[in-house]
Formats: structure tokens, C-alpha cells, sequence
């Protein structure tokens, strides 16, 4: 068997055509600006040592695992350039942006000049990436409501 | 009444702001505080005391005693003389009956004496017990620190943010601002709080590091988390080294009347005159152990009031001291029989360090004698102590004159801790009943359980303590410190109301479909949607789907996968075949059942274990200890949320599925515990055929971001199959005919898997796994309870935990029970004796007192032969 079933990019096939929803879409309705669902992101766990393969960011979440970013559309190469020991988790994970660090401390008890790291955001388990000003929050996909409402909640009170 | 404006003053009298006390306006100026205000409005009495309804006055005006608590805003025991004054606050007086200046409970200070004597509440009210409530309604109203509003609307939010610094300043002062400098200097990331009540001089802002006020560090806890009340935000600071520079605190004297109105601390007077521009009498005796008494002196005479004795208790040792007042007010002070006349006492028992945020970091805390006040000492590695915090120019009263200490015998109560109207007499009492350690008597008496946390009454009543037993303070010692060092809004505390909870991807499809939610662990799950029995019927009859997404999902692959589920389970794993799936138990080291699920073979080395929605990380947790302490070559990966799963059950489940994919669905090709890789209706689903709820029916597993489409799709292909959804409420009831077990609910932490009536699944032949030893050693012992069906003769449903009665006795419990429509019985599950569990025992179950008679079933209550499950 080929694992198939964790794949997330679907074509239409056989007359039907699945709808991808993420599952931030209704929480992040009334985002304000600053505030962007990242969920389609391509994630993949892999289990030992990782090397990079062009276009892909790599962050350890343990010892032995990494996370790996990539494109939604590249998840396929990848995983097959990163050999067999690779978890298509792009459909476990939700993801979303904030944008400045009081939204952040707000968020999360993290030292946010040493990300990226993993670690609790709304009080749910998290890998946190930062590109200057912007954060990348990855997190199990069944607390989207939860991590909407809080990060939401969490701008209204800085706003 | 205000003194003619200084430079120093930091009201703007050109800048006016109104509030209310008890629904009246009081005008003040930008820059007061509610306290100076009332002040300057006339006001002396701010507060009724704890215990005997005395008036109380401003005594500090710095924010460290119970004198000036009152409702603000609706908030109670807010300190008003470090208050800013707002537009339209109401203030409110609290702990009295009629109002501060007339407070019908203030009879308990004339009567009250021989009735509330020390720990009185420790021994009488408490019989007879049934009057409890009541006595408690009654303390509750007499004493205490205002009233919660429990119908008010959240009036501000409270927000929590984690801040990180490499070294956290604790106070402003000097020593705080050279601290914060000088480590700025060295390049650190420095941070400063400061309670913002230093309000003599306004912090300057400075560049190289940050200064957040006012606020108030509570407590430094392990690992240096020092939480910081900022307002309305708490600030959990983690910072590598925590500086703390809190200062000293003014001590009182101890002798008749110390509690009067009027009896002031040096901070008092200086703030009183200097900031707010008040003059705080019209005469003023000072007596003081320090210099801080001579300083307010000389702050009286500039603001006008006549300072007729200062007594230097340096240079004099009278024998007696006593303050005496009319209406809670001060009126005259004798010293030595020579009586003065005054309407202000200014008291210096000189300045203590405040080293309580030191204690509970772990700094040991010792009796300095000589300048007679408890310093820190053995500061844990990342914790500083600077200034008068660390014992630096700070004096005590070791020169205080015993006769000071001598108290009620000249009339008079003589309050140790004026917050838990604790006086002399009572700590003496303590002690002659016994209560010699301080630890003890501080429970006993609740001296510095107050709302000023033993800022003031600490020292005092420890000297006091020393000289009653005649012992040395330092023997004494000190009682522990705990946070929070300052009061904090329970508001603050608890922060936003968020609960963490998971939802499947269907959470809105089940309330669009009007689905009542319940938790399960941490998940939100659908009970029913509205019609428990016809989602049993349509599952039985026709074709029913439930949202299972919530079970663990977990990957096992990897050239050990196969020893590895060996070791782990009970069962034997090596001989499934790859499209196989079987049902399995997961035990503890000590035999008990741990979670359940089913494991499927996709292929040589890879395996996917489904667990108990609430078990999914309990037994991932439990796979990687045991991966790593065997070092088997395999990996374990957790995908619960990154597949939704349906259970598509019924008689014409077949025929729907059939419609969707192109997998060969019949009975041969699709057998009942084989799984499948297909597409349905155009997504890759992992299908298992499996049924939990009884009928022919199938496990779609794929991924969560298709699950409203695939789910969508399925409810209008099936529309005319009659397709329903069904909540966890029918699906127990339908497990519950096949007399399937919920781990968890039918079996509890003691359980284990040969008394659970699963000894199918345990191969004592394999080498070993886990609980091995332990089942061994049951099987040997022979069972002590069974589980087993029971079906009711009468109908009655049995509560759930329910008791078994065998000759009168408990003899065992129901542990789920339900009316059944298909089987036309009231039917459960229970633990009853092992020689009771053979088909048609009888046995008796209370249901409301009542005993109810019941039959034991061991097969399952319908479809005995999963001839449906299996079709
Ligand atoms: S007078 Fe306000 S706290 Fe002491």
C-alpha cells in the first residue's frame, strides 16, 4: 500500500472533484489584515537526518524529526527526494501568520529571538518560524477554531 | 483644603476631575490620588477594620496597609491612596453597616472583646453544625473585604503576555536604576518595574533599557518566572537574573491606640505634604526610632501643623507610651504621664527590609540583632538583592524601649497586625495556649495573613513574640514566604476565557445540522442530532454515517514494526496479512487495559493503529518510551488530525459505497476486517471494514481538509437510501447490543483484559510484552470479577455505576446501561463475582433503592453471530 490516503493535493477523478477546505477558513473570516491562513502549506515529517533539498525549509522539532516547508504543489518531489523515512502531514497541521511581537507575546511563552522553535501558542503545541516582524505558527489542525479565536481575540485586545 | 501650590506638588490644580464617594461628587485635581482626594475633602476615617468595625485612617499613603481599602468601580479592596483619580469613578466604602463614619458594627469593639477573642472562630459557631451556614452567612457579613458583584459585566479585559529579559530590575529607586545601568552598560537586555507608587520623583525614561510602570512583580517562582501585574495585562517574565531592589517598609510602634485615626508613618506625612499639597493636622507629637520620624517632623512644620513633642526613642526610653482619641480619632498622647495633646502621631519603628520576593525565591532570611531587622541571605545564583532590599541602611527598632511593647495595661488596644485586628493580648494568649512555634501561631492567629502580607506586622509581632517566650528573634525565626506578594485580581489571574478544545473537521457541519455537542476528553463531539432513537433505526435498517475523526490515528512502519506491536500488545501480530485488520488491547506493565483500537497491515512494514479518541496521546507517548528504550528500527508517527474518519454502517452501506468508488465492495472482495486503499467519490481513503456499532459498515480514514466535501457527497448519494447522521449516543447504544466494550467506561484502571472476558487476545505462548508477568500471575489467581452482559426483567434501565447485590451486599457494578429498541430489553454491561458470570445467573441491581432483578448474558444481545456484522 502506498499511503495515498495523506495526500492532500487532489485532481478531479473519476467525474468527482474534491473541495480542499482549510481548516482555518471559517475562524479567520473576519481577520484583520496582518493576520494570513497558511494552512495549505506542504508539511512533511522526517525522521533522522535531513538534508535540504532546494525550496524547502528544514526546522528540528526533535532530536530525530524535522519538519519540512515546503509548496503545496512541490510536496510529491519532495517527498521523493526525501527519501523513505517521510509523513506527508500537510493535512495535520494548520498554519497561520501573525504579524508583530506584542501579538506574539500575547500568544505564546517563547523566546522569539530563538525561532524557530517548538512550543505552546494559545496554549496548544506549536512550531514557530519568524521572518522579521512576521511569525509562522504551525499546529494541529483540530484546535483551528481554538488558535483562530485566541489569535484573533489576542489582536482585538492590541488593536 | 489645600497649602499654597510648591514646585514639588504633582496635582495640576489648573486641571479638575470629579468622582463620587457613596454617590456624592468629590472635586479633586489631576494628579490625585482617590485618597488625597477624599482627603483634602475632609475624609480621615478611609476604612472599618477587619474584625472590631474601628476606624481606620490613611496610615501609609504608600500602598502597604489595609487602612485605605475600598470599592472602586465595583472592584473591591482597592488601595485608594495609590488610586488615580478618574472621571466618574464611584467609590465605595466596604466592610461596614450604615457608613464609615457611623458603622453599626463597630458594637463588636465594645462588646466583642471577651467574644472574639483570638482563634474564636476556631471554637465557637462550630456547634451545632447545622447552624454552620447560617453562622457562616453572618461572619461572612460582619467581616471581611468587600463584596464581589457577581451579576457584573467584565468591566475591562485582562490580557497575559511572556516577556523574556536577561536580567528582570524589581523597583525603581536608586539601587533599581543603578542596577538597571550598570547591567545595560555591560550590553544586557534589561528590563525595569516598578510599582509606580515611588511617586516622590516620575521615573525617568531611559535609553538602554526598558521601564514598565506602574507595575508590580508578585512573585519570582522556579526557574526565574517572575509574573508582573501591569494593570490590566500580566506580564510573565522569564529573565535569566531577576535584580530586586523593593526598598524597605516603614514599621509601626506597638503601644495603646497605635491603630488610631491620625497615628501616621512618615511616608504618610511626606506624601500627604509634598505631593498632594495637604496639611495632615493642626498638632503633631512624633515619636521615632530613626531619622525618617525627624524628617516628617520638620515636612509638618513647613505644612503649617505644630509639632509639639518629638520623642527620640535613641535618646529616651520612656517607660510608658499610650495614644488616646475620642470617635477613633486621635486626641492626645501620654508619654511617661505627661500628656500631650495632638490631632497627628507620626510613629517610626524604623524600615525593614522588604526582602519577601527574596524569600520566595530562596534566599534565607536572619534576624540581623544589631540593627534589629531581618535581612536576606544566601541568594540563590540567578537572584540579586540591591539597596535597602538587601538590608542596606535599613534600621529597625532595636532601640525601641521595652516600654513601648507594653501594651493593654495602660488602656487601650495595642494592635500587632492591624489588618487581622490582632492585638497584643491575643499573641499572648497564643502563646499561653501553646502555640510557641511561629509557624503555628501565625495560623492561629493570622497575623500577617492580611492584605499587607506582614509588611507591617511581620517584625512586630516577632519581636513581640521574642519577648513574651524570652527568647532571641533570630531563634524565632521567620514564617515562610509565599506569593502573591501584593493582591492581584483574580481577573488577571485567570486571563481570557479560552478553553483549548479540539474539533474535527465536521464540528460546523454537526451544529449546522443542529447536532447537541459534548465533551469527550478535549473533544467536542456531536451527542445526537436531535433523535437518538431513529439514528439507531436508520444504522439497523438502513445506512447511518458518524464522524469518528477524533480516533488516534497512528503510523507504525519500519523493519522492526512487527516485534515492535508484538512487545507491546498482548497479540500476535506477525501472521496478519497485509489488508488485514485486528482488534487489539493495549495493557500496562502491571496487565491493566490500557486503550483499544484496531490495527491494520498495509503492507510488509507498515501498520496503522487506531487508539481511543481521549488515548491518542497517551499511547503515542507510550509507543516512543518503549521505542526507545528497545531500540527497534521503527517509526511512529501521529496523523489523527491529519485524517478525518467516517463509519459509513448499515444494511445498504454496501450499496452507497458501491456508488462512489470503484473498489470491488462485495462480500469476497471486501471481507469483513479487511482494509483497503480506494478512492471514494474522488478522494484516497484508507477503508476498514470494521463495525463497532454492530452492522455491516466501513471506516473511511482520509485527509481532514476533504472531510465536509467527502461528507457532503456522501449524505446526498445516500438520500435515498434513507442515510442519517448519528451522534456518540446511538452508537452507544448500538455497541452496547453487541455488547462491545468502551474502554474506559466499561473498564477502569484496574481492569485487565482476562477478567474483561478478552483472553482471546492475550498469547501467553510469545516470547514476552508488556504485562506479560502480571497477566501471568491473574491467570494463576483465577479471576475475582467478571464482565458481562445483563438484560433487566422488568425494563428498568439500571443507573450507570449502579450497584450488583448478591444476599444484601454490594457485590459489583453496571457500568453502562441502555433500552434497546432492537433487543426490546433494558440491556448493560457489569462487573459482577466470577460465580455469577454464567448465562441466565441472576442477579439483582438497585435502581433507586429498589432491587431490580436481572439475567447475566454472556453473548451479545443482538446478531449473536455477527451474521449482519459479517454479510
Ligand atoms: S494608607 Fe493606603 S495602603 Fe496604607
Amino acid at each position: 500500500m502506498s499511503r495515498d490516503f495523506l495526500a492532500v493535493e487532489l485532481a478531479p477523478a473519476d467525474g468527482f472533484e474534491p473541495r480542499w477546505r482549510s481548516p482555518l477558513e471559517r475562524a479567520l473570516r473576519d481577520a484583520p489584515p496582518g493576520i494570513r491562513d497558511l494552512s495549505r502549506t506542504g508539511k512533511l515529517h522526517v525522521h533522522g537526518d535531513v538534508g535540504a533539498p532546494p525550496g524547502v525549509e528544514v526546522v528540528r522539532v526533535a532530536p530525530d524529526r524535522a519538519l519540512v516547508l515546503c509548496a503545496a504543489a512541490d510536496v510529491e518531489r519532495v517527498r521523493g527526494e526525501l527519501g523513505e523515512r517521510v509523513v506527508d502531514m500537510s493535512a495535520a497541521l494548520a498554519g497561520l501568520e501573525v504579524r508583530g511581537e506584542r501579538l506574539m507575546r500575547r500568544l505564546a511563552d517563547l523566546d522569539l529571538d530563538a525561532l524557530p522553535a517548538a512550543g505552546a501558542v494559545a496554549h496548544v503545541p506549536a512550531t514557530v518560524l519568524r521572518d522579521g516582524d512576521a511569525f509562522r505558527i504551525f499546529f494541529p489542525q483540530e484546535y483551528a477554531d481554538h488558535v483562530g479565536a485566541v489569535v484573533l481575540d489576542a489582536a482585538a485586545g492590541l488593536a | 483644603m489645600r497649602l499654597p501650590p510648591s514646585p514639588e506638588e504633582r496635582i495640576d490644580r489648573s486641571r479638575t476631575v470629579t468622582f463620587f464617594f457613596e454617590g456624592e461628587p468629590i472635586e479633586a485635581y489631576a494628579g490625585d490620588t482617590i485618597g488625597s482626594a477624599l482627603f483634602a475633602a475632609g475624609r480621615r476615617v478611609f476604612s472599618r477594620s477587619f474584625k472590631y468595625h474601628r476606624p481606620r485612617g490613611l496610615l501609609c499613603c504608600s500602598g502597604h496597609c489595609p487602612n485605605c481599602l475600598m470599592q472602586v468601580d465595583g472592584a473591591p479592596s482597592v488601595r485608594v491612596c495609590t488610586a488615580p483619580v478618574r472621571e466618574g469613578t464611584r467609590v465605595r466604602s466596604q466592610n461596614v453597616l450604615g457608613s464609615l463614619d457611623r458603622d453599626l458594627l463597630a458594637v463588636v469593639d465594645k462588646v466583642g472583646g471577651p467574644f472574639t477573642p483570638v482563634g474564636f472562630y476556631y471554637r465557637t459557631m462550630i456547634r451545632p453544625r447545622r447552624a454552620w451556614p447560617y453562622y457562616e452567612r453572618f461572619l461572612r457579613r460582619v467581616a471581611g473585604l468587600g463584596t464581589i458583584d457577581k451579576h457584573a459585566r467584565r468591566s475591562s479585559r485582562f490580557d497575559t503576555e511572556h516577556r523574556r529579559a536577561e536580567v528582570l530590575v524589581i523597583g525603581g529607586g536608586p539601587s533599581g536604576l543603578d542596577a538597571a545601568r550598570a547591567a545595560a552598560r555591560d550590553g544586557r537586555r534589561v528590563v525595569l518595574v516598578d510599582e509606580g507608587l515611588a511617586l516622590d520623583a516620575q521615573l525617568p525614561r531611559e535609553d538602554g533599557f526598558e521601564t514598565i510602570a506602574p507595575a508590580r512583580a508578585i512573585g519570582i517562582y522556579e526557574g526565574g518566572l517572575v509574573p508582573v501585574d501591569a494593570g490590566d495585562v500580566l506580564l510573565r517574565f522569564r529573565a535569566e537574573r531577576v535584580v530586586v531592589a523593593s526598598g524597605a517598609i516603614e514599621q509601626p510602634l506597638l503601644f495603646p491606640g497605635n491603630d488610631l485615626v491620625g497615628v501616621l508613618l512618615p511616608s504618610a506625612v511626606r506624601r500627604l505634604t509634598r505631593l498632594w499639597s495637604l496639611r495632615p493636622g493642626e498638632r503633631a507629637v512624633v515619636i521615632t526610632a530613626d531619622d525618617r520620624g525627624l524628617a516628617a517632623a520638620e515636612d509638618l512644620r513647613r505644612a503649617g501643623t505644630s509639632v509639639a513633642r518629638v520623642v527620640d526613642l535613641r535618646t529616651t526610653q520612656p517607660a510608658q507610651m499610650a495614644a488616646r482619641g475620642s470617635h477613633g480619632r486621635v486626641r492626645s498622647v501620654s508619654v511617661d504621664g505627661d500628656s500631650v495633646d495632638c490631632d497627628v502621631l507620626v510613629m517610626s519603628g524604623g524600615s525593614q527590609p522588604a526582602y519577601s520576593l527574596l524569600a520566595q525565591a530562596g534566599a534565607r532570611v536572619e534576624y540581623d540583632g544589631t540593627r534589629g531587622i531581618f535581612v536576606p541571605r544566601d541568594l540563590p545564583p540567578h537572584v540579586e538583592a540591591v539597596g535597602s532590599a538587601a538590608g542596606e541602611g535599613a534600621r529597625g527598632a532595636a532601640a525601641v524601649p521595652a516600654a513601648s511593647y507594653r501594651g493593654t495595661e495602660s488602656g487601650g488596644r495595642c494592635f500587632v497586625c492591624i489588618c487581622e485586628d490582632v492585638t497584643d493580648k491575643d499573641v499572648k494568649r497564643a502563646i499561653a495556649e501553646g502555640f510557641d512555634s511561629i509557624e503555628l501561631a501565625k495560623r492561629y492567629t493570622t497575623v500577617t495573613m492580611g492584605p499587607c502580607q506582614g509588611r507591617l506586622c511581620h517584625l512586630p509581632s516577632i519581636r513581640l513574640y521574642a519577648r513574651e517566650t524570652r527568647a532571641e528573634e533570630a531563634t524565632i525565626g521567620t514564617t515562610t514566604a509565599r506569593p502573591p506578594w501584593a493582591p492581584v485580581r483574580l481577573g488577571l489571574l485567570a486571563g481570557r476565557g479560552h478553553e483549548p478544545a479540539k474539533r474535527t473537521s465536521l464540528h460546523h457541519r454537526h451544529k449546522e445540522l443542529g447536532a447537541q455537542m459534548m465533551w469527550t476528553g478535549e473533544w467536542r463531539r456531536p451527542h445526537s442530532y436531535g433523535d437518538v432513537a431513529a439514528e439507531v433505526r436508520a444504522v439497523h435498517e438502513g445506512v447511518g454515517v458518524i464522524d469518528v475523526s477524533t480516533l488516534g490515528k497512528l503510523l507504525v512502519s519500519g523493519p522492526d514494526a512487527v516485534s515492535f506491536l508484538e512487545r507491546l500488545y498482548p497479540n500476535r501480530f506477525g501472521d496478519l496479512k497485509p489488508g488485514r485488520i485486528r482488534y487489539a488491547v493495549l495493557g500496562t506493565d502491571a496487565g491493566r487495559i490500557m486503550d483499544d483500537g484496531t490495527i491494520g497491515r498495509l503492507s510488509e512494514r507498515d501498520f496503522y493503529v487506531t487508539t481511543t479518541s481521549t488515548g491518542a496521546e497517551t499511547v503515542l507517548a507510550w509507543f516512543e518510551w518503549w521505542n526507545a528504550v528497545w531500540g527497534y528500527d521503527v517509526s511512529v508517527d501521529n496523523v489523527t488530525g491529519a485524517l478525518a474518519a467516517l463509519n459509513v454502517a448499515g444494511p445498504r452501506s454496501r450499496a452507497l459505497l458501491a456508488r462512489l468508488t470503484e473498489l470491488d465492495v462485495s462480500p469476497d472482495g471486501f471481507g469483513y476486517l479487511d482494509a483497503r486503499e480506494a478512492r471514494v467519490a474522488g478522494v484516497p481513503c484508507l477503508l476498514l471494514r470494521i463495525g463497532f456499532v454492530g452492522e455491516l459498515g466501513y471506516e473511511l480514514h482520509f485527509p481532514s481538509p476533504y472531510a465536509e466535501y467527502l461528507w457532503d457527497t456522501l449524505l446526498e448519494r445516500g438520500a435515498d437510501a434513507g442515510i442519517r447522521p448519528f451522534g456518540l449516543e446511538p452508537q452507544r447504544i448500538l455497541r452496547l447490543e453487541k455488547a462491545h466494550v468502551i474502554v474506559g467506561q466499561d473498564t477502569d484502571s484496574e481492569s485487565n483484559a482476562l477478567d474483561a472476558n478478552m483472553s482471546w487476545l492475550v498469547k501467553f505462548d510469545k516470547d514476552d510484552f508488556v504485562g506479560k508477568w502480571a497477566l501471568e500471575h491473574v491467570r494463576e489467581r483465577g479471576p475475582r470479577e467478571r464482565l458481562v452482559g445483563f438484560e433487566m426483567a422488568n425494563g428498568t434501565v439500571p443507573p450507570e455505576g449502579g450497584q450488583i447485590v448478591v444476599d444484601g451486599l454490594p457485590a459489583g457494578r453496571v457500568t453502562s446501561a441502555r433500552w434497546s429498541d432492537a433487543v426490546g430489553k433494558a440491556i448493560g454491561l457489569a462487573w459482577v463475582p466470577p460465580a455469577l458470570a454464567d448465562e441466565d445467573s441472576r442477579i439483582e441491581i438497585r435502581v433507586d433503592g429498589r432491587l431490580e432483578p436481572a439475567l447475566v448474558r454472556l453473548r451479545p444481545f443482538f446478531d449473536p453471530d455477527d451474521e449482519r456484522l459479517r454479510a
